[in-house]
């Protein structure tokens, strides 16, 4: 039922358009790179999706996570813009299902996004490198990575956009950390664990060093960690206000 | 003579007409009230000679000028009050005025002159977005006021007041053409305002002109088709009324 | 009303806007990690260049490849809420004042702080090289004439840039949709300048101009030289065309 109120409240903002166009301009990436300059990769070693990965992966998260970011401002502030907030709290309805729901749209739209550029890749991979056949259970491997190690930073997005009553600062707030954290070299081991700096991280990558189970363990645990922060944030308001 | 005059005005969006033939006659030196119900097409119409909107067919002149070869000759002789005051929040009142003071071109003592004028000198100094209901709507009568310029076109100026800021606005308004030498456009929804501030009166329903003349015209017409013309409210409910029923008829 | 003045009363719109604190912000988070990371300098991976140099161009990276263009897409985004909040557009249209000026005097603004940022960026620099120095015990001080030119260029190719971003701003209505658009195209731009179309891309284009600055430090890195011939007269058109769409379009939903 909250899911379906969740969705509701979006009809008409523009929301699922938007990511679909993000996951759209993300799928333009490996296509765009490999038109220009496909010389530079069918030339490399390796599998030919896991080269196409490393060409593209990063620019496809940080288009994650803006996409993801303008999203989370988005659903507050239909919340908090004509006070829709106000009137959800003077209803019987639990305040942390409202977060529920909202956090459940926001990790399905993400996994659309993931799907359409893991096809993407694959598309390119099977165009370019003739000897490269796809196969499912693998790119559903990589997918699956790629929206574990991003949803951490997704709902800490949320978090933030529910905290600030303004959208402008929740949005400032996270272009910057977007931003800040896209610069710390990704081989740190600690670092490389933050929301905001985990969805950079490969599947290929993350297998090269033997971190999948820790970055799927640390990514889950930081999801939870997020929506307890979220609860505790709701009982801190209603007992401020 | 005739300040503002328009021939067969009429604005279209798609199927619905905002404002059809309209012929307004608005003489030097009066206050003209435009009344009609809330959607009647008073707003649409004091846009258009604003140039806020094009109009779809016919035409206005302003002290013989037409827009929109003259756009800024017009907009140099009117000032504006439009639905919901329009201002900047993070500016203080005096600050906002200063800067429609800056692009008319006018001397600095004319900011504290339309401050005095709606009373809203005690809180100059506070940001607009602080400001209540009632003093964003004089801060908008300000910005329309300042400068004192020969034409006022006045959207429901009394909106959001309280009955006392309502009586000093009326005043006001009704003082102006004594004041200085100025030509009044002020809309409402309301007969008895209208009736304590307009000289003339012009009366719109769906974008059609009931009636235009001076309130002694009105009574007479109201007399003269059965209407209560000892309340004047009545005689234009009744009016409101009676159009409605033709046009449901008509369809 | 001329211009300039014009431009002057839109600085007054601005005031208590916090857009100063929106500029700086960025500016401190891109030179803290310098700092703090400046020993990575010494470490060059075979690129001949010198530590001080490595320094000031992957400080200058993170500025000119997302910083500056999100610093422009939220100040634009911020000029037109300034109006459209509280109507007050429908006060600027109905006074007598061209609006293509009023557009181009808010782009005036805009470029205005674009510069203001770039001061604040050369003067973080500064610092952060002076603590950087002080931590390593090495000289990470530049001439400030070298710097500034590098600032300058940056801050040129910035302009093509805050033109579209300009005219995005102006052509959509909703804050947060005009603000995704902006971000959502700094992305690519790091793919952008290694193809031939760069100059097509004006997002592209600070990023570019440093990146050139690194092939001069830096044999073999990148192009060391500018190829101005398609990219001038492309610029100049996109800038040209970018503006005159916004003020043909500025206050167009206001008067339907």
């Amino acid at each position: 039922m909250i899911l379906g109120l969740e969705t509701k409240k979006l009809k008409r903002t523009g929301y699922f358009p938007a990511f679909l166009a993000g996951g759209l301009l993300a799928a333009a990436f490996p296509l765009v790179n490999m038109l220009a300059r496909s010389e530079t990769f069918t030339a490399l070693p390796g599998n030919p999706f896991d080269i196409l990965t490393d060409a593209n992966g990063q620019m496809m998260a940080m288009l994650n996570m803006l996409v993801s970011l303008c999203g989370a401002c988005m659903m507050y502030h239909t919340e908090y813009a004509d006070g829709g907030a106000q009137r959800m709290q003077t209803l019987p309805l639990r305040s942390g299902r409202l977060f529920g729901g909202k956090l459940l749209i926001a990790s399905l739209v993400l996994a659309g996004m993931v799907a359409v550029e893991t096809a993407a890749l694959a598309g390119c991979a099977a165009h370019w490198f003739p000897a490269y056949t796809a196969q499912l259970p693998p790119l559903i491997r990589n997918a699956a990575f790629q929206w574990l190690v991003t949803l951490p930073t997704v709902t800490l997005t949320l978090v933030i956009a529910s905290v600030c009553k303004n959208m402008w600062v929740s949005l400032g707030t996270g272009v910057i950390l977007v931003f800040t954290l896209s610069i710390f070299p990704q081989d740190n081991p600690v670092l490389s664990l933050f929301p905001f700096s985990a969805p950079y991280q490969t599947l290929a990558a993350a297998a090269e060093n033997g971190r999948v189970l820790l970055f799927s363990g640390v990514c889950a645990a930081e999801v939870a960690a997020f929506v307890l922060l979220e609860l505790v944030c709701q009982k801190v308001r209603r007992c401020a206000e | 003579m005739n300040r503002i005059e328009t021939q067969n005005l009429t604005k279209a969006y798609g199927n619905f007409t905002a404002v059809e033939d309209l012929n307004l006659h608005i003489r030097k030196g009066r206050v003209y009230g435009f009344l009609g119900p809330n959607g009647a097409g008073k707003s649409t119409t004091m846009k258009m000679f604003l140039g806020l909107t094009r109009p779809t067919r016919g035409s206005f002149h302003i002290d013989g000028k037409t827009y929109p070869s003259d756009r800024t000759a017009i907009l140099k002789e009117i000032g504006s009050f439009i639905e919901a005051p329009a201002f900047y929040g993070n500016l203080t009142g005096e600050e906002n005025l200063e800067i429609i003071r800056k692009i008319l071109g006018l001397p600095k003592s004319s900011v504290s002159d339309a401050l005095e004028l709606v009373g809203l000198t005690p809180f100059r100094r506070r940001l607009a977005k602080k400001y209540s209901l009632g003093m964003k709507q004089r801060l908008g009568l300000a910005g329309a006021l300042i400068g004192r310029p020969p034409i006022l076109l006045l959207d429901e100026p009394t909106n959001g007041l309280d009955p006392v800021g309502i009586h000093e606005i009326r005043t006001l308004i009704k003082s102006l053409p004594q004041q200085y030498d100025c030509t009044v456009l002020v809309s409402s929804h309301l007969l008895p305002e209208v009736e304590l501030m307009a000289d003339d009166i012009g009366i719109l329903n769906h974008g059609r002109l009931l009636f235009e003349g001076t309130m002694e015209e009105l009574k007479a017409r109201a007399l003269a088709a059965g209407f209560p013309a000892d309340r004047l409210e009545d005689t234009f409910l009744a009016m409101i009324d009676e159009d409605n029923r033709k046009r449901g008829a008509g369809r | 009303m001329n211009l300039f003045s014009l431009a002057g009363v839109e600085l007054k719109k601005i005031r208590r806007s916090k857009i100063l604190l929106i500029l700086l912000i960025p500016v401190i988070m891109m030179w803290i990690p310098s700092v703090v990371n400046a020993a990575i300098n010494f470490d060059t991976r075979d690129i001949p260049i010198t530590p001080e140099k490595n320094f000031l161009i992957q400080g200058f990276m993170g500025m000119a490849w997302f910083m500056v263009p999100a610093t422009l897409v939220v100040c634009t985004v911020l000029l037109t809420q300034t109006e459209r909040s509280g109507s007050a557009i429908l006060k600027m249209l109905s006074l007598p004042v061209n609006t293509a000026r009023l557009c181009l005097a808010k782009f005036a603004v805009l470029i205005l702080l674009a510069s203001a940022q770039m001061v604040m960026t050369i003067g973080a620099y500064y610092i952060s090289a002076a603590a950087a120095s002080w931590l390593q015990a090495y000289p990470f001080v530049l001439e400030p004439l070298y710097v500034c030119r590098v600032a300058l260029s940056i801050y040129a190719g910035a302009i093509p840039m805050a033109a579209v971003f300009w005219m995005v701003a102006v052509l959509i209505p909703t804050p947060i949709f005009a603000t995704g658009v902006g971000l959502a195209s700094l992305v690519p731009s790091v793919l952008i300048i290694n193809t031939k179309i760069w100059f097509l891309y004006p997002v592209s284009y600070p990023f570019y101009l440093l990146m050139v600055e690194y092939g001069k430090a830096a044999e073999g890195v990148y192009a060391a030289r500018v190829d101005w011939l398609p990219w001038l007269p492309a610029a100049v058109l996109i800038t040209a065309i970018a503006l005159g769409i916004a003020c043909m379009r500025f206050g167009a939903a206001e008067r339907r």
